[in-house]
């Protein structure tokens, strides 16, 4: 009898030894290595630090952040976003109206895609002449996380403030050390601090994942396979950012013809299986299959007699190609410029910003098609209002940008990054940045 | 210039041109040695930059061997043609291209196309033409690259094992300012490279597109170990030269005006496979050391040439003090005696030629001395006969009278009272007259032995020449004689005494009148003649004989009835007194002419 009962105990308690190890523990520092700037657009410190009245979930639904509700009127041109009560700046003070239209207003001085904003009690009031049915995607990007008021005389040492789940601690020899914030709205993060190196080159981050020196590293596309043939523990979000080049639309460029030829030379295939390690998609379309189930629609081929055919004898001027960041994306304007050689254009990569031609890696967010392609669009430097409500309308306007070809797709691409074994349940958030402030450390034995 | 100074500078041009010659030739002697020993020198040193070179090439050729035969490189194509998938390796040349120190590396197919590239990586895919030849021994190639240049390189082949033609590795080494700067070079040499430029390709990345013809030489293209070799324009016709023909071509080329910065330079042209000229390598060894030793053998030589000339002059300085040193005193003892020195004698040493000239020169003075005195005693005796007869014939005339006047007086004693009275009055009016008479006679005596000094005074010729006319033109336009003047228009100041100068003119003026009783025409004319002022009176009378001429200005000669003979003598003496001169030129028939030349007077 003794016996079954401590049989019975034993399996009795196997679920809960269980739910003790899979139980998130608080404490502990997060060190992350990255190549980039942590507080340049899009960077990992921005994430941390700040908020937006809107942010995408982990599957790419847009949720209320700052904002805990909103609603639109007038056929989209007005949009009121309700702010969410009794949230502080880390620095202690109020979140107010106030203070997110001037954080907006500053970071959107033009090309808005807005009119006007304005406090109206505790709601922030969007208004514009056309139709604005994707603001509160476009609310959750980058661009639009509401930072505080510019630090008071003396205290300019704590750097940027905000709402979010870290505050900044400190910076001193490449490191940038945020703290957790224990009165962020969405709670304390569980990891004490997060330490961001940066400027560290990719090979240098995974050799200190290997000696326990880093616990979250980037791992571009190219890297992918050798990150699994290394069996590192990558969470990656495919179709994370489309791979395109922008051309000109003046110029010697007016002329579509050379435009088209130049997007039938690139040999998209080699580009994915070789310098990307067939780790991205070729692409014809701006938005992934997996977004609009359309792309297909879209050749991806390369047809250089076609390509020649439709330069018929015109004589380009010299062209310029850069591409921005370096590695594989250099090595891809180097190969897109031996194409277009092969198909009579004299193409030099430079470093110049103002290339005739450039490579670029836009984002996809979200998980809605209409409002990803406003924000990718967007993101080119070709802002548009996109409204369509169903595919083939969306297709069609689509259809519309590429048959311009100042925006040339080339390849869909994933982004991951790599954690240590002592990091848990760490999760890609649809703007692809790692959300740390539900990731916690395993607590050593 | 003295006999001396053209002994002198005979000699010592003798002796300089000597030196000088000898120095000239020892000069070019050495120049020549330095000069074959030079190139003698760049020659060695060019064939061991050659062996260094062909060292390096086979360095390389070792280089992509050993990295062919490397497990990396097996497993990797042990790998590849197992998958056939070439993606994981785009890196691959990169890899081992910066493990073996390689510039270039391409991991090429077997169908020839680029699995790996390390120095162009987009470039997979491609077809690699150099991959498609069999070829052992490195060779030359010129890569492009991802910026649109080009590059030269060392190339050499090799396959990944050892099974037929499968992976192959095409790698090389950068023929630059790097690979310059790595080869060995001895002091004084320097070494650059000539990259031909090569437009860019265009449409065929992989074609070869030798040029058509021969780019203008660009001197920003020939670097050497520091970047662009200084005074590269200077080697454009040698490099030309090598990269036309093909051939390796040598030369001095002078970097600057200066002889010590020139430098032996060989172009030797780096070809490929067809014969095209893709670079030219110029060793260049600086001539500095040579020249300077020239410039040193140079510096001894022009010293001693120099102190050997000065000692040539010296030599010759005393030779010519010795060979003129009696000629000079012959020619002095000469002007001595032509001033009028008859004493004057020369030394007399030796019995060479010139003291046989000594001996004769002192004879010959002592004999023009003696024949002198004789001739001067003579002209004395002549002269005091010559005046004795003009004193007995001036003091004749009046003489007789006296005589014939006492005799009256004597006889008329005899007469009357009355008679007597008045034959004693006549007779001392007689007397009166002819004492007076005589004595006149006895003042222009007394006034030739008496010249008064000059006392001088600026005054122009012409003014003196006017006033002489105009004091005798009345009178000569009665007697049917035509004055005629003729004055230069300049200036012509004179320092005379205008009195005895105006009495020396008028003398000659009146002469004139004399001699054309039967009227004719007197010409005064006054000319300056450099730094003398030229005085001519010249009358159209009967003349004068050469004999005349000559005995013109003797004192007492006169070819007048009633003359003394003083007027000419007076008119010499006040000449002579103003540091002037007189001529006189006539025929027969033609008149005379008398010159006076006066020196001028400063402004």
């Amino acid at each position: 009898m003794l016996r079954r009962i401590a049989i019975s105990c034993l399996f009795a308690a196997l679920p809960l030894s269980a739910a003790a190890r899979t139980r998130p523990h608080y404490g502990g520092t997060l060190r992350v290595e990255i190549a980039g700037d942590a507080w340049q657009k899009g960077g990992l410190a921005r994430r941390l630090v700040f908020d937006g009245l809107t942010k995408f979930a982990t599957g790419g639904a847009v949720q209320p952040a700052l904002a805990i509700e909103w609603q639109s009127e007038n056929n989209n041109h007005r949009w009121q976003f309700r702010l969410r009560p009794s949230v502080h700046f880390q620095d202690g003070s109020p979140l107010t109206t106030t203070d997110v239209v001037t954080s907006l207003r500053a970071s959107c001085a033009a090309n808005c895609p807005w009119a006007s904003v304005h406090a109206l009690a505790y709601s922030v009031v969007f208004t514009s002449d056309s139709p604005m049915p994707n603001l509160p995607q476009l609310l959750a990007e980058d661009e639009f996380l509401i930072t505080g008021r510019v630090a008071a005389e003396g205290n300019a040492s704590h750097g940027p403030v905000g709402t979010g789940a870290f505050q900044v601690s400190g910076f001193s020899n490449g490191v940038l050390a945020l703290a957790a914030s224990d009165t962020c709205w969405e709670g304390r993060p569980f990891v004490d601090a997060v330490e961001i190196r940066v400027h560290r080159e990719v090979r240098d981050q995974w050799l200190d994942l290997s000696m326990g020196r880093a616990d979250l590293v980037e791992v571009p596309a190219e890297e992918m396979r050798i990150a699994q043939q290394q069996r590192l523990n990558v969470v990656s979000l495919p179709d994370a950012e489309l791979l395109a080049l922008e051309a000109g639309e003046s110029g010697a460029w007016s002329n579509q013809n050379l435009r088209s030829a130049i997007a039938l030379s690139i040999d998209r295939a080699a580009l994915a299986n070789v310098i990307f390690q067939k780790q991205g998609q070729a692409a014809g379309s701006l938005l992934p299959q997996s977004l609009s189930g359309y792309a297909f629609l879209f050749s991806a081929e390369r047809e250089l007699n076609r390509a020649h055919e439709l330069r018929g004898g015109l004589s380009a001027p010299p062209l310029t190609l850069a591409a921005e960041g370096a590695g594989a994306m250099q090595l891809a304007a180097q190969r897109i410029a031996l194409n277009l050689r092969e198909a009579g254009f004299n193409v030099q990569v430079t470093g110049s910003p103002n290339a005739d031609l450039k490579l670029r890696a836009l984002p996809i967010l979200g998980n809605a098609p209409a409002p990803a392609l406003e924000v990718l669009l967007r993101a080119a430097g070709q802002p548009q209002t996109v409204s369509a409500d169903n595919p083939a309308a969306l297709y069609k306007t689509e259809r519309d940008i590429l048959e311009r070809e100042t925006l040339i797709p080339l390849l869909h691409l994933p982004r991951a990054w790599a954690s240590s074994a002592r990091v848990r349940d760490l999760k890609l958030r649809a703007d692809d940045s790692p959300d740390l402030a539900d990731a916690s450390l395993e607590v050593a034995p | 210039m003295s006999l001396r100074q053209k002994l002198l500078l005979l000699v010592s041009l003798t002796v300089a041109a000597a030196v000088a010659a000898v120095a000239w030739t020892v000069l070019v002697r050495i120049r020549s040695v330095f000069e074959l020993r030079d190139q003698e020198e760049t020659a060695l040193f060019v064939s061991q930059f050659q062996r260094e070179f062909q060292h390096r090439s086979a360095e390389v050729a070792q280089t992509v061997e050993h990295v062919a035969a490397s497990d990396r490189a097996r497993t990797m194509a042990f790998e590849l043609s197992q998958s056939g998938d070439a993606s994981p390796y785009l890196n691959e040349a990169q890899i081992m291209a910066q493990d073996a120190r390689l510039d270039f590396l391409e991991i090429v197919a077997a169908d020839g196309t680029v699995i790996s590239s390390s120095q162009w990586p987009a470039r997979f895919g491609y077809p690699e033409p150099a991959a498609a030849m069999k070829r052992d021994a490195t060779f030359l190639k010129r890569e492009e690259l991802p910026d649109g240049n080009t590059a030269l390189g060392l190339f050499a082949l090799r396959s990944i094992g050892d099974t037929g033609p499968g992976i192959r590795l095409l790698g090389g080494r950068r023929l630059d300012q790097t690979f310059v700067a790595d080869l060995p070079v001895a002091p004084g040499m320097t070494v650059g490279l000539y990259g031909e430029k090569v437009a860019a390709s265009g449409n065929d990345i992989r074609a070869a597109n030798p040029p058509a013809s021969l780019a203008d030489f660009d001197p920003k293209r020939l670097v050497g170990v520091n970047g662009e070799l200084p005074g590269a324009q200077k080697y454009q016709a040698l490099i030309d030269a090598a990269r036309k023909t093909g051939q390796q071509k040598s030369a001095i080329v002078y970097l600057t005006a200066q002889r010590e910065d020139s430098v032996n330079v060989t172009a030797i042209p780096l070809a490929n496979d067809s014969g095209e000229v893709l670079a030219v390598l110029s060793v260049a060894i600086s001539r500095s050391g040579m020249v300077a030793a020239q410039q040193h053998i140079r510096a001894i030589a022009y010293s001693v040439a120099s102190i050997g000339i000065l000692l040539g002059i010296a030599f010759s300085l005393w030779i010519t003090a010795r060979v003129s040193h009696p000629v000079e005193e012959l020619a002095r003892a000469a002007e001595q005696v032509a001033g009028g020195d008859w004493d004057a004698r020369v030394p007399q040493r030796g019995h060479d030629e010139i003291g046989m000239l000594a001996r004769s020169f002192n004879h010959m003075t002592s004999e023009l001395k003696s024949q002198r005195e004789r001739l001067v005693q003579s002209e004395r005796v002549a002269a005091w006969r010559e005046l004795a007869r003009r004193l007995a014939h001036e003091l004749k005339n009046p003489l007789f009278p006296l005589q014939l006047t006492v005799e009256n007086l004597v006889r008329a004693r005899a007469l009357p009272a009355a008679e007597f009275d008045e034959v004693f009055q006549e007779s001392t009016k007689t007397l009166e007259m002819e004492i007076a008479n005589l004595k006149t006679i006895i003042g222009r005596f007394s006034d030739f032995s008496k010249m008064p000094k000059p006392e001088l005074e600026k005054l122009d010729a012409r003014d003196l020449v006017e006033r002489v006319r105009s004091l005798y033109e009345p009178a000569a336009n009665g007697l049917q004689l035509k004055f005629l003047v003729d004055l230069s228009s300049e200036p012509m100041p004179l320092l005379i005494d205008p009195e005895l100068v105006h009495r020396a003119l008028s003398n000659l003026v009146l002469n004139a009148m004399d001699a054309m009783p039967d009227g004719g025409t007197i010409t005064l004319s006054a000319y300056p003649r450099g730094a003398h002022v030229e005085i001519r009176v010249a009358d159209t009378g009967a003349g004068l004989t050469p004999e005349e001429c000559e005995r013109l200005f003797t004192p007492y000669y006169t070819t007048k009835q009633h003359g003394t003979g003083l007027g000419l003598a007076i008119v010499q003496s006040v000449v002579a007194d103003h540091s002037g001169a007189i001529a006189v030129e006539s025929r027969v028939g033609g008149g005379a002419e008398f010159i006076i030349t006066l020196p001028k007077a400063e402004a």
